[in-house]
């Protein structure tokens, strides 16, 4: 066993994994708040990071203005998803509301494609490039940068939660509606801000990852491994979605090394298939089941 | 009541007539002076960045051709819908243009359409090409009426693996494919060819389709250490990163690509990355203007800014349906796909007019025919590093 090799290996898994926990915070977010589970949230990322290649590349502003307006333009397409679909589906059945958010997907594509074409892109790269030896064990630059900045934003997202008096009103809401609404909060506003904060942070989880890979309207198929992600954490916890991001990105690191490519999403959907058996609920998530 | 009773009387010898008519129709339409070619083409959906440049050269071959006399006096009629690279949509819109129709030519916009059409073409004797280069489809008896434009996958590798033997015998070479038909298409016959010419296959690395990290995959490759390393199965993504990673990490690997990672375009976006990438290209570049090219002059003289080489390849399929046709008219047989294919068969060394470099032949359904290029950043053109090599 080559130990470094292994640790090499790790270190890149978890890259990956910070970028899975991101954006299953912004999924997190948005089922804790307003219990609708968005499967738009690849294409929303998507949509990130096209408007920051549209800012960056497009208009050729310099790239932190460019990351500024297109996290800006990612919650306010939150914000406007919410207000204009999924506000009036309030009461609606949850599959009613769970298809929508598919349809959502396909026209955020079909409208990226439309202003961007579907020829695939690169990203202005804004990360040092110098190489990361962590001992003796290389990581990639991009790799490390982006969980970097992964970690800092979700750290900052957590302490939001705790301290400031929006992310108490998320929280509240999001344990007891009722009680919140008889408390004087206002209940659809949080639903905005919560519809908002995750279209930033996916916004956020889009330029990481378009700026490691590249960009194409397909990309938001990441969107599915963050589904996958969000069903082993638990989808109401935002420690699950942490932990089972950096779990399946470890995951999939060592299958496609020691297993090959062809066996990464396989592994994936067989954890998926093992927890949905044995832990319906997720590993952290609370233990009540609605069936869709 | 009286009303719908007096529209429906009214309306009966009309239905009689437009009947009467639709019957006649295709046959009163179809042109004896006319030679069509229908096309699915995916002008929308994620192949778009070529299927707008087939339909475009297409059209431009088509009208310059016409110009020119069209085809033994016969016009050359082009009748091409997009498909937004969906299957059901490509069949449908080949029964579309195929019922409206008497189509003589077809181009195709997948591998996935052209084996699933395959019988279709059989029952409405139709000769098609297209956009796949898949290596199943390079197969006479199970394909008898399809033809490639150029090389298949395996060959386009096994031009990139004569090359590498030639330039640094005994080589470790490495294959990174994506997880899909396209990926996988010539890799279990590229490991043979690489063992027949005496390189070492170092590391055969898939990723699964879609995949957004490959740090894992850049690991393993370094591990391999490979001299030379093939991609398929990528347009783009993840190339650029795995050459990035590489060099971070020292490696010395020259990348390769095929066809369609090819293009001008797709270099340009992988920006410094691209310097020194090599690959396997059938046709010559707009700006290549080594040895005589009539063709190739006529799109310069068309167009005064680059041309990728998808457009080049739709004035290619122009070029080579234009010698089947001519032949088959002065042979006086049938326009039917079964006689146009037995032309196909019967011609050698077909002048392109300087597309290939040199006079083409078939070996079984493809052109076996390719030159290396390299990305060169500082001219901003991708170079020929060698001759035209023809595989046997």
């Amino acid at each position: 066993m080559d130990w470094l090799f292994f640790f090499e290996i790790t270190l890149a898994g978890l890259g990956t994994g910070g970028l899975y926990a991101l954006t299953a915070i912004a999924f997190v977010l948005i089922y804790k708040a307003t219990r609708v589970i968005n499967l738009a949230i690849g294409e929303m990322l998507m949509v990130g990071a096209y408007l920051f290649f549209g800012a960056a590349v497009g208009w050729a502003l310099p790239w932190w203005l460019a990351i500024i307006l297109a996290l800006l333009g990612g919650g306010a397409l939150g914000m406007v998803l919410e207000r204009g679909v999924i506000r009036p589906l309030l009461g609606e059945n949850p599959i009613s509301v769970f298809m929508v958010t598919i349809g959502l997907g396909s026209i955020l594509i079909g409208m990226v494609e439309l202003i961007w074409t579907a020829n695939p892109r690169s990203l202005p790269n804004f990360f040092p490039t110098d190489p990361i030896f962590i001992g003796e064990a290389f990581l990639a630059p991009k790799t490390f940068w982006s969980f970097v900045v992964a970690a800092v934003v979700i750290a900052v997202f957590l302490l939001l939660f705790r301290f400031w008096r929006g992310g108490v009103a998320l929280r509240a809401t999001a344990s007891d509606q009722g009680a919140a609404y008889s408390m004087g909060i206002n209940v659809p506003a949080v639903y905005s801000l919560a519809w908002g904060l995750a279209g930033v942070i996916a916004a956020g989880a889009g330029i990481l990852l378009g700026s490691i890979g590249g960009i194409s309207s397909d990309m938001g198929l990441f969107g599915l491994t963050v589904l996958v992600v969000v069903i082993v954490g638990g989808l109401d916890s935002v420690l699950g979605a942490l932990l089972a991001g950096l779990l399946i990105g470890w995951m999939e690191s060592m299958a496609g090394v020691y297993l090959g490519g062809e066996y990464e999403h396989l592994v994936t959907f067989i954890l998926l298939m093992v927890v949905l058996l044995f832990r319906p609920w997720g590993l952290f998530g609370t233990r009540e089941i609605e069936r869709l | 009541m009286l009303v719908s009773k007096l529209a429906r009387q009214l309306m009966a010898p009309v239905a009689a007539i437009a009947l009467a008519l639709g019957g006649a129709f295709p046959t009163a339409w179809a042109d004896n002076d006319e030679i069509v070619l229908g096309g699915s083409i995916p002008m929308t959906g994620p192949f778009a960045f070529a299927g707008l440049q087939f339909d475009r050269g297409l059209r431009d071959y088509v009208e310059w051709i016409n110009r020119q006399g069209g085809i033994e006096g016969r016009t050359l009629r082009y009748v091409g819908e997009d498909t937004g690279y969906q299957q059901d949509q490509s069949v449908a819109v080949f029964r579309r243009i195929t019922s409206r129709e008497n189509v003589n030519f077809y181009f195709g916009d997948s591998t996935a359409f052209q084996q699933t059409i395959n019988r279709e073409l059989d029952r409405r004797d139709i000769l098609m090409t297209g956009a796949s280069f898949a290596s199943e489809l390079n197969d006479p008896e199970r394909y008898p009426l399809q033809f490639l434009l150029g090389p298949d996958y395996s060959e386009q590798v096994g031009i990139l693996l004569s090359y590498i033997a030639e330039e640094s015998p005994g080589a470790r070479v490495a294959f990174i494919h994506s997880d899909t038909e396209f990926g996988r298409d010539p890799i279990a016959p590229g490991r043979s060819k690489a063992e027949e010419l005496g390189l070492t296959v170092a590391a055969t690395i898939v990723t699964p389709p879609g995949a957004a990290d490959i740090s894992s995959a850049a690991l393993e490759l370094r591990r391999a250490r490979p001299d030379y390393a093939i991609f398929h199965g990528y347009v783009l993504a993840p190339i650029p990163d795995f050459i990035q990673r590489a060099r971070q990490m020292g490696m010395n690997t020259r990348f390769m690509g095929t066809y369609y990672t090819m293009d001008q375009g797709i270099i340009n976006e992988m920006g410094e990355a691209a310097d020194g990438f090599m690959g396997v290209m059938p046709y010559r570049y707009y700006y290549d203007e080594t040895g005589p090219a009539p063709i190739m002059d006529a799109i310069r003289e068309l167009h005064g800014d680059y041309q990728t080489t998808t457009y080049t390849q739709g004035w290619l399929t122009g070029v080579l349906i234009t010698e089947i046709a001519r032949e088959t008219l002065r042979a006086g047989k049938p326009f039917t796909g079964s006689n146009l294919r037995e032309t196909l068969d019967s011609l050698s060394d077909i002048d392109t007019g300087g597309i290939f470099g040199q006079p083409v032949n078939f070996r079984g359904n493809s052109i076996p025919l390719g030159r290396i290029y390299r990305a060169d950043v500082s001219q901003g053109q991708m170079v020929p590093v060698s001759d035209w090599i023809e595989l046997e």
